[in-house]
């Protein structure tokens, strides 16, 4: 469960990126975050991943409350989260199946427990014959889906995707969100941030639309 | 049970510094360079120290007993000097012990030799000596007053001022390599912290990936920390290999030039102790500068 009690937040600079936002997302849940760019989705975002930190208000995701997590508990509170870029940042000089494992090396995963985890996850994301190749024999759409397995190395609760299909054609986006759909099914929260109208639509979850800041309309199975 | 294998941290620190090929070159050439300077500075030091301390008479007044005075008349005089307060000992040295220490002083000098050799016991120039030791050298003057009043003395001879000298020269010496090694410390360590930051900035998207999949700070820092460590240890090592040879031939020259009058300590009998200093600098260096580049990273 995750939760925004009346967050606000300011820039050094002074920008308010957020103001008094207020939202439940609950377990297996599957979210869509909208708007324009400038409302304020990927300070929500960062918040999120506490790559920043709260100036008003509380951020609570399970046990963890965001609003007070001291910098040493942050990386055991990230990987609860799995988290998926537009540009996919993948390791070129890695194969598929390193960058998949990398993930789970930093957080310390024995040699045996990642043998035994890569392929099954590969597999969740139709890579298996590909596990070999380098990110530059991929296709965009299979870059992502790299990503994808890596974000799910670790068995995250939550998956957090910015933009994932800023970067690949139609058709494989659709090929991801399906991907993300099906990891929603295995019981994941799934919080997806886009501007791709059409597929908002077609999968009809739940949308929060956010616009300067606030969050002006938040309808399960809703339209961007 | 979480384990982290200690090759990846070598590994990826190996990498860093191949990756930054130049830089490492130049960190670690700056680095021995500053410890090959301070090597050689603190080699002069003990050296100075060492003949310092190896010439002793400059801490002590030599009197010359009148040629005159009977045995029994030297006995008593050596008796009253050490009733003089700021005496802590007195050494007598006869006419013949006299000749005898100038033949072994000169032992190596033939030309020197030949002529002590002319002289016998009772036929030379070199007179009896009272040796005195004190214990204060602010009463150091007091107490050359009350030598200079004695009867049967001819000479007073006290090298209080030389060794004073020599003790503001070290004095000077030490606080000039004091911070020299500072400059030349700070120095190194901006040399290490714009390494460490290449390798940084070279791995950035890894880094980012890292914290974003939950890397712990020191997960992510160790391999730079290392880096910085190895930078530290081959500069040491290297700078310690050649501190060795320097040593060796310059001393080899002074010992040449001087006949033998400085002493220059062996290199062995410092050789450890030169040695454990340039790690402790060189790996402290490294890792300070390392640690003070990756200070954003040790954040969340």
């Amino acid at each position: 469960m995750i939760e925004f009690r009346n967050v606000k937040k300011t820039y050094p600079n002074g920008t308010v990126a957020l103001d008094g936002v207020n939202l439940r997302i609950n377990d297996s849940e599957f979210v869509f975050i909208v708007g324009s760019s400038g409302a304020g989705k990927s300070t929500l975002i960062k918040l999120l991943l506490r790559e920043e930190k709260v100036t008003e208000g509380r951020l609570i995701a399970d046990e963890f409350d965001l609003t007070k997590l001291p910098n040493y508990k942050v990386p055991y509170y990230r990987r609860r989260l799995g988290v998926v870029f537009q540009d996919f940042r993948l390791f070129p000089n890695m194969t598929v199946y390193e960058n998949v494992a990398f993930a789970m090396r930093v957080i310390g995963e024995p040699n045996k427990v990642i043998r035994r985890r890569v392929p099954s996850i590969l597999n969740i994301v139709n890579l298996q014959d590909k596990y070999n190749c380098f990110p530059r024999e991929l296709s965009g759409g299979e870059q992502q889906r790299v990503a994808l397995a890596r974000a799910l190395a670790n068995n995250p609760d939550t998956i957090i995707a910015d933009e994932p299909t800023g970067n690949i054609d139609p058709k494989m986006s659709l090929e991801i969100m399906n991907l993300l759909v099906k990891i929603h099914k295995k019981g994941k929260t799934v919080i997806v941030v886009t501007h791709e109208k059409n597929l908002v639509d077609y999968f009809k979850q739940r949308v929060i639309t956010i616009r300067d800041g606030k969050v002006v309309e938040d309808k399960i199975g809703g339209m961007f | 049970m979480r384990r982290y294998s200690i090759t990846y941290f070598f590994g990826q620190s190996f990498r860093g510094l191949w990756r930054n090929g130049v830089m490492t070159l130049a960190s670690v050439l700056v680095l021995m360079s500053c410890l090959i300077v301070m090597g050689s500075f603190a080699a002069l030091v003990l050296n100075i120290n060492f003949n310092l301390d190896s010439l002793d008479m400059l801490n002590k007044i030599v009197l010359t007993v009148d040629t005159d005075l009977s045995e029994n008349e030297t006995i008593e005089l050596g008796e009253k000097i050490k009733t003089f307060q700021n005496v802590s000992e007195v050494i007598y040295t006869s006419k013949r012990q006299a000749l005898e220490e100038m033949k072994e002083l000169y032992s190596q000098n033939e030309e020197t030799q030949n002529l002590l050799d002319d002289y016998d016991e009772f036929n030379h120039p070199f007179p009896a000596q009272f040796t005195v030791s004190y214990v204060n050298n602010e009463e150091l003057q007091t107490l050359l007053f009350r030598l200079n009043e004695l009867e049967g003395i001819t000479d007073v001879s006290c090298y209080a001022d030389i060794a004073a000298t020599i003790e503001n020269i070290k004095g000077t010496i030490s606080f000039i390599f004091g911070w020299f090694m500072l400059i030349l410390f700070v120095v190194s360590i901006f040399v290490i912290i714009n390494t460490i930051k290449l390798a940084v900035f070279s791995r950035r998207q890894e880094i980012s990936v890292m914290r974003y999949v939950g890397a712990t700070g020191w997960f992510i820092t160790l391999p730079f920390v290392l880096e910085g460590t190895l930078i530290g240890l081959f500069s040491s090592g290297i700078a310690f290999l050649i501190q060795w040879y320097l040593y060796n031939r310059v001393a080899g020259g002074i010992i040449g030039n001087t006949g033998g009058i400085l002493q220059i300590i062996p290199f062995w009998d410092m050789g450890l102790n030169v040695g454990l200093a340039f790690l402790c600098v060189g790996v402290l260096t490294g890792i300070i500068g390392s640690s003070i580049s990756l200070g954003k990273y040790l954040k969340a």
